[in-house]
């Protein structure tokens, strides 16, 4: 299934969310749209779901409008909410007919379901007297149940502790295996964690479309970070003189070198150093933290 | 189909695990048996309380009939307090599912917006009328236990020309649920109007060939008179025609998407 967003513009009263938007998604896929609060993912999720409809162009799976086949989206809101006075299993039933999916199917899929989302056990229990993380993992169920072939999540780990972030996680690698999916949040890392593939939006707007080597490629400043001991310090002054050498900064121990090209220059380097008998602590390519190139990413530009 | 009949089971669920499947009837009940008791023990009451100093009871006063009594259950009890509560216990029908998002979930699946919309009507509207029914009845049987016995079939016809109006009211209230977000609103519009075309009842002919609410005047007309006339085709029709008309811009409403608040 491919998922085709085709310039698309979603306008509020005062205020346009989502301006002239465009990204596809092959099969098998697993995208993670990132972004910062009001960005506008979750209208754009919301218009890939046919929850509201884009106000200029279309979404498309397949060639065909969203709204005649979503029986292969599964969606998944920011706040899955369901009915309170409803046992787990009776969401998911209900949830299920409503997919089309048929009774004797049902009682097969949904004890199977549920162990694999980790609710096993919780059948008979109250909507209501669910915690956060359990109700995600019942709308990740949910959204799963009747075999979509796009899954569409509205930041799954967002509202989570770390417990819960990390057994969502685990059961999205899990079925990331199978489907594709799309996924929204604003923490890179978690995006990390599950997706290839990133695009990033920005005031609706889309400014970035990669994969987490290219960014962190991109956003290396070919610098190097040495660690050295005390009685080492003389070797400072031998590559300050190497041609390949920009700049050099030193705090403490940590020797911070520029070099022009980080791919050639960097085995120069230690080679330079083991010839020198430098008594070396550590030696890495500095790279930007995800959260710094995300910073960057959404604040500069 | 299938969707019809999921939602319409959901619904009933809902009501019993909520209770309200009990005490909507209870409260009908209740409103049934008020209009005979009282009517039948007001003099005695007056004569107890009253003291006897300037308060004469017309011995001469005409017997009330069993055919009044039940009219006025059903002018003076379910079109009072009765359709109010009838609105308050369905102000949220849709509302509630907006507000919790339930209701954008459950169309994003393979879900029309007529068979959301007939499910929650048509489910709501059987187990009101059930409850309307229930204390129409037990309103009858204290009433022929202390006046006289109602006409069967003039019984039932009033009874079924009753609910053409309950049905106007709950599409109403679905409407405006459809439409308003504050429960508070909901229920204050739907009251305003709904008792406003009940009082406008009587006041001009031609109002009342369109009004909903004048299917209750030709129900209480049944009893009392025990015919007829046929305007009643006319109410018939403008009932039918109103409620369809709550229920296509219910739909419209839905189906444009215009329920999110953002």
């Amino acid at each position: 299934m491919k998922l085709e967003i085709k310039n698309v513009t979603k306008k509020f009263k005062n205020k346009i969310a989502v301006n002239n938007f465009s990204m596809e998604v092959e099969s098998g896929e697993c995208v993670g749209l990132i972004g910062p609060n009001g960005a506008g993912k979750s209208t754009l999720i919301k218009m890939i779901s046919d929850i509201i409809d884009p106000s200029i162009g279309e979404v498309l799976l397949d060639g065909k409008k969203i709204s005649k086949l979503k029986k292969e989206i599964g969606y998944l809101p920011q706040y899955p909410n369901f009915f309170h006075w409803m046992t787990a299993k009776e969401t998911l039933t209900f949830m299920g007919q409503l997919s089309g999916i048929k009774k004797e199917e049902l009682t097969r899929a949904i004890p199977e379901i549920m162990s694999k989302v980790g609710l096993k056990g919780e059948e008979n229990s109250k909507v209501r007297t669910f915690s956060g993380g359990m109700k995600q993992r019942l709308g990740i169920a949910q959204a799963l149940l009747h075999k979509p072939s796009l899954i569409v999540m509205d930041e799954p780990v967002s509202a989570l502790d770390p417990i819960g972030r990390r057994e969502v996680l685990n059961i999205i690698k899990e079925i990331k295996k199978e489907t594709t999916i799309l996924l929204s949040t604003h923490i890179l890392g978690d995006a990390e964690e599950i997706c290839e593939r990133f695009v990033v939006i920005k005031n609706g707007e889309k400014i970035e479309d990669t994969t987490m080597g290219e960014l962190l490629n991109k956003n290396s400043k070919n610098k190097i970070n040495v660690d050295i001991t005390a009685q080492s310090h003389d070797w400072i002054e031998v590559i300050k003189g190497l041609n390949y050498v920009k700049n050099v900064d030193v705090v403490g121990n940590t020797v911070k070198i520029e070099v022009d090209n980080i791919k050639s220059n960097k085995n120069m380097l230690l080679t330079n150093a083991l010839e020198h008998n430098v008594d070396l602590n550590r030696f890495e390519i500095a790279n930007d933290t995800l959260e710094e190139i995300f910073l960057k990413l959404v604040v500069e530009k | 189909m299938n969707h019809f009949n999921v939602l319409v089971k959901k619904e009933f669920v809902q009501s019993v695990r909520e209770f309200k499947i009990i005490w909507l009837p209870l409260v009908f009940i209740f409103l049934g048996i008020t209009q005979p008791v009282v009517s039948y023990y007001l003099p005695l009451i007056l004569k107890a309380l009253g003291g006897g100093q300037g308060i004469t009871i017309d011995p001469n006063m005409a017997a009330q009939k069993g055919g009044e009594v039940l009219a006025s259950t059903l002018g003076s009890q379910f079109d009072q307090l009765g359709v109010m509560i009838i609105i308050v216990s369905m102000m949220g029908i849709i509302q509630s599912d907006k507000a919790n998002g339930m209701l954008a979930f459950i169309l994003t699946r393979p879900v029309t917006v007529i068979s959301y919309i007939s499910g929650k009507i048509i489910s709501n509207y059987l187990f009101i009328a059930c409850s309307v029914a229930l204390g129409y009845l037990v309103s009858y049987a204290y009433t022929s236990l202390l006046f006289t016995a109602v006409n069967f079939i003039d019984l039932l016809v009033a009874l079924l020309f009753y609910l053409v109006w309950i049905l106007f009211i709950v599409s109403f209230t679905t409407m405006i649920s459809t439409i308003f977000n504050s429960q508070g609103i909901i229920a204050l519009i739907s009251i305003v109007f709904l008792l406003a075309c009940r009082i406008m009842v009587g006041l001009s002919p031609v109002i009342d060939n369109i009004n909903p609410a004048s299917m209750s005047k030709h129900a209480m007309e049944l009893l009392i008179v025990g015919k007829t006339s046929m305007d009643v085709i006319w109410s018939l029709l403008a009932a039918f025609i109103f409620t369809a008309l709550t229920i296509f811009i219910t739909n419209a409403w839905i189906s444009k998407k215009k329920f999110h608040s953002e």
